[in-house]
């Protein structure tokens, strides 16, 4: 029995400039998402979710939740506004602290935790987003993955936070329902082949995303 | 509508696909044919010469040696082995049959399918745990206990004919074969991986939960390391025991409490499935035992190895596990053979008894030598005349010996052709005829009585009396009957329980 739960964090991007057609595309590939991986038993039992959505503000939308616990209402991005992806990685390392639990002699703790960031343009607070890399090296994620989504998006930023950075050429709901199918795939990866040895084997990636 | 294609296969057969992707894995994408009756797999990457032969060779030779026998047809319900190979637009695939309906959700999960998986394929591992099947698995899909053991009887017969035709599996998993506890089924499917002993190394190393500890252990190593351990028999024999304990008892046989590495839990996992792994029953070593602590209210009763133990499969099944996970874990050459299974399984299904709770859930158990029989998972008692027919078989003329083999007589019970003639077992070599029950068990006026249907020999040893076709002999304690006179004929001495 004794299960553990492997801790998904996904960081998005809510700033002024998802509004629209973005920021519904996302809606609907979390959407999708949730229902693809609760339809995978290993996934059922051992996901479990959370949301930090940042704009001029960083929130944590989803706390960690069970994969079949989940009931989500539409993120939603306001009218115009900075990008605080320094200020999302300070909150996740809060929550990340907070969170997953560390094996104790007596108890058995979680999976290391996976970690999705979307965004589609450069962090507002650069200085915070390069400080907070260091601590989120610290906190040993089972993988780290960033997508860099639409044209603006600056991939060089990204790259400093982790070596897997993927690109969305557009902002359309196709996009995104790619890159949530293979984030999906990627944490149904890591919930039935975690601890094989070979846990930073990610699935390959759809045709829709260039890397 | 998506088109047609229509192409050739390597042996020059015509099969054609529709142009629609209906599935998808980690290696193949997966199409129907136009009738839905077989479907085409094609590799997403370019395979090399081995892997190509290899295929060639599963879907010709090996798939011959197994379904053009006499019986052959038989193992149409218990693989799914493909037929052919083809090159379409510089891709390598594989022509397969579809799954029979019974392996998808007819209804899927509960509170009208909340999950919606109707219609999707029966992955073994809803079924293999207790918290899936408890919070979201609908009640029609999770069969009673004896469908389970059906599944396991039926996975067992598979792997042993893959066994003594010299293949073995390397990945079996409970992704890797679709059950229908609701029936009884189960077939053993992505057989492509197959590995022939000394002829193909396996491109596998397996799934997690089913790795030998030995391959777990030398998985760092590089594979032409003389140290390394790779899928072969003796690792499919570990994963089929933790299937059947798993399907069983739905909860892991080695997931228990101990912790291996508190700060590292890649190590902690390596540890408990390979080097420090260790059954959560061991007899002598209490310390992977589940913890209460660590219990979810929806692991229950299963997670409680006190309430339910891993005994309470019975004499047959209980002392397989002992082998597989106590004396085997860590020495493969000891851990039982596929035939072994099968064939404690068949003895175990004869040991069976209906529960009449109507809340049980099990609906089945084992029938545990008591005067009192009571069910283990409900703890509803057994009611009434329970006549046991212990089978004795003849070695020598007039010599008798325990063949360690009990039928128990229940309302709806029959004898069969298995029952009176040691010789006989009821396998795939079984032809249609030998499968009528002999004899039929009725209650009647407070008494049991066996009515002969095809026992020419029938007779009551204490009286001399022979019992015509047809005709009926009342059971009593102690009563010895002789079923058959031929070779492997059997006797039985009759013992009654009578349960307050």
């Amino acid at each position: 029995m004794s299960i553990r739960r492997l801790p998904v964090y996904i960081l998005l991007d809510t700033s002024g400039s998802m509004r629209g057609e973005p920021i519904h595309s996302v809606n609907a590939g979390l959407q999708s998402m949730f229902s693809a991986l609760r339809q995978d038993p290993y996934a059922l039992e051992t996901v479990h979710l959370s949301i930090i959505t940042f704009d001029v503000e960083a929130r944590e939308y989803l706390p960690l939740t069970p994969l079949d616990a989940i009931r989500l209402d539409d993120i939603r991005a306001p009218d115009s506004g900075a990008t605080f992806l320094g200020a999302a990685l300070e909150l996740l390392i809060r929550c990340v602290d907070r969170d997953v639990r560390k094996s104790t002699p007596d108890s058995r703790g979680d999976w290391r935790p996976l970690l999705f960031v979307m965004t589609d343009g450069s962090p507002s607070d650069l200085h915070t987003f390069r400080q907070t890399i260091p601590e989120i090296r610290r906190r040993d994620f089972g993988s780290i993955v960033a997508c860099a989504a639409g044209p603006k998006a600056r991939q060089d930023y990204l790259r400093e936070l982790t070596a897997q950075v993927i690109a969305l050429d557009t902002l359309d709901a196709a996009a995104f329902a790619g890159f949530f199918k293979w984030v999906s795939a990627s944490v149904a990866v890591g919930s039935g082949h975690a601890g094989t040895g070979d846990a930073d084997a990610l699935p390959p990636l759809p045709s829709e995303i260039q890397l | 509508m998506a088109k047609v294609v229509t192409c050739r296969t390597v042996d020059g057969q015509t099969i054609a696909f529709v142009d629609e992707i209906i599935g998808s894995g980690a290696m193949k994408d997966v199409y129907f044919s136009p009738d839905r009756s077989y479907v085409v797999a094609f590799y997403k990457s370019p395979q090399d010469d081995l892997t190509r032969e290899r295929l060639q060779m599963i879907a010709g030779r090996y798939r011959e040696s197994i379904f053009e026998q006499i019986g052959g047809d038989y193992w149409r319900n218990l693989f799914c082995w493909p037929t052919a190979i083809l090159e379409h637009e510089g891709r390598l695939g594989l022509v397969a049959p579809a799954y029979p309906g019974h392996f998808f959700f007819a209804h899927g999960s509960r509170n009208h399918d909340m999950l919606g998986i109707r219609g999707k394929e029966k992955q073994g591992k809803w079924f293999a745990t207790a918290s899936l099947r408890n919070r979201f698995i609908d009640p029609r899909e999770l069969g009673d206990w004896r469908g389970h053991l059906f599944v396991c009887l039926r996975l067992a017969r598979a792997v042993r004919r893959l066994h003594m035709a010299g293949l073995a599996h390397s990945d079996l998993s409970y992704r890797n074969v679709l059950i229908d506890p609701s029936e009884g089924w189960a077939c053993v499917i992505d057989i492509d991986g197959l590995v022939v002993p000394g002829k193909y190394p396996p491109d596998v190393v397996g799934t997690p939960d089913f790795i030998a500890p030995e391959v777990v252990m030398t998985s760092h190593l590089a594979r032409d390391d003389p140290a390394r351990r790779l899928p072969q028999r003796e690792t499919d024999l570990h994963a089929l025991a933790v299937l059947i304990y798993l399907y069983l008892l739905y909860r892991h046989p080695l997931r228990g409490g101990k912790i291996h590495d508190p700060d590292d839990p890649q190590r902690d996992e390596r540890l408990a499935m390979g080097e420090g792994a260790l059954f959560i029953e061991d007899p002598h070593d209490p310390c992977n035992r589940i913890r209460r602590s660590d219990v979810r209210l929806t692991d229950l009763p299963w997670a409680d190895t006190d309430r339910l133990p891993f005994t309470l499969t019975g004499p047959y099944l209980a002392p397989l596990f002992r082998q597989a996970f106590v004396e085997g874990l860590h020495d493969p050459a000891q851990r039982p053979s596929a035939n072994d299974w099968e064939t404690a399984l068949i003895k175990t299904l004869d040991l069976l008894l209906p529960c009449p709770g109507s809340r049980c859930e099990q609906k089945w158990y084992v029938f545990d030598n008591s005067t009192q029989p009571c069910c283990p998972f409900c703890g509803t008692p057994f009611p009434g005349l329970l006549p046991v027919l212990n089978f004795y078989s003849s070695r020598q003329a007039g010599q008798f010996r325990t063949d360690h083999h009990r039928l128990l007589v229940w309302p709806g019970q029959s004898l069969f052709l298995w029952h009176a003639n040691s010789l006989i077992a009821p396998n795939e070599k079984l032809a249609e005829t030998q499968q009528m029950p002999v004899g039929q068990f009725v209650f009647d006026e407070g008494c049991w009585s066996l009515v002969n249907a095809r026992l020419p020999d029938l007779m009551d040893l204490a009286t001399q009396t022979p019992v015509p076709l047809g005709g009926r002999l009342a059971l009593s304690d102690g009563q010895r009957i002789l079923l058959s006179r031929e070779d492997g004929g059997r006797l039985v001495v009759v013992q009654m329980i009578e349960s307050k």
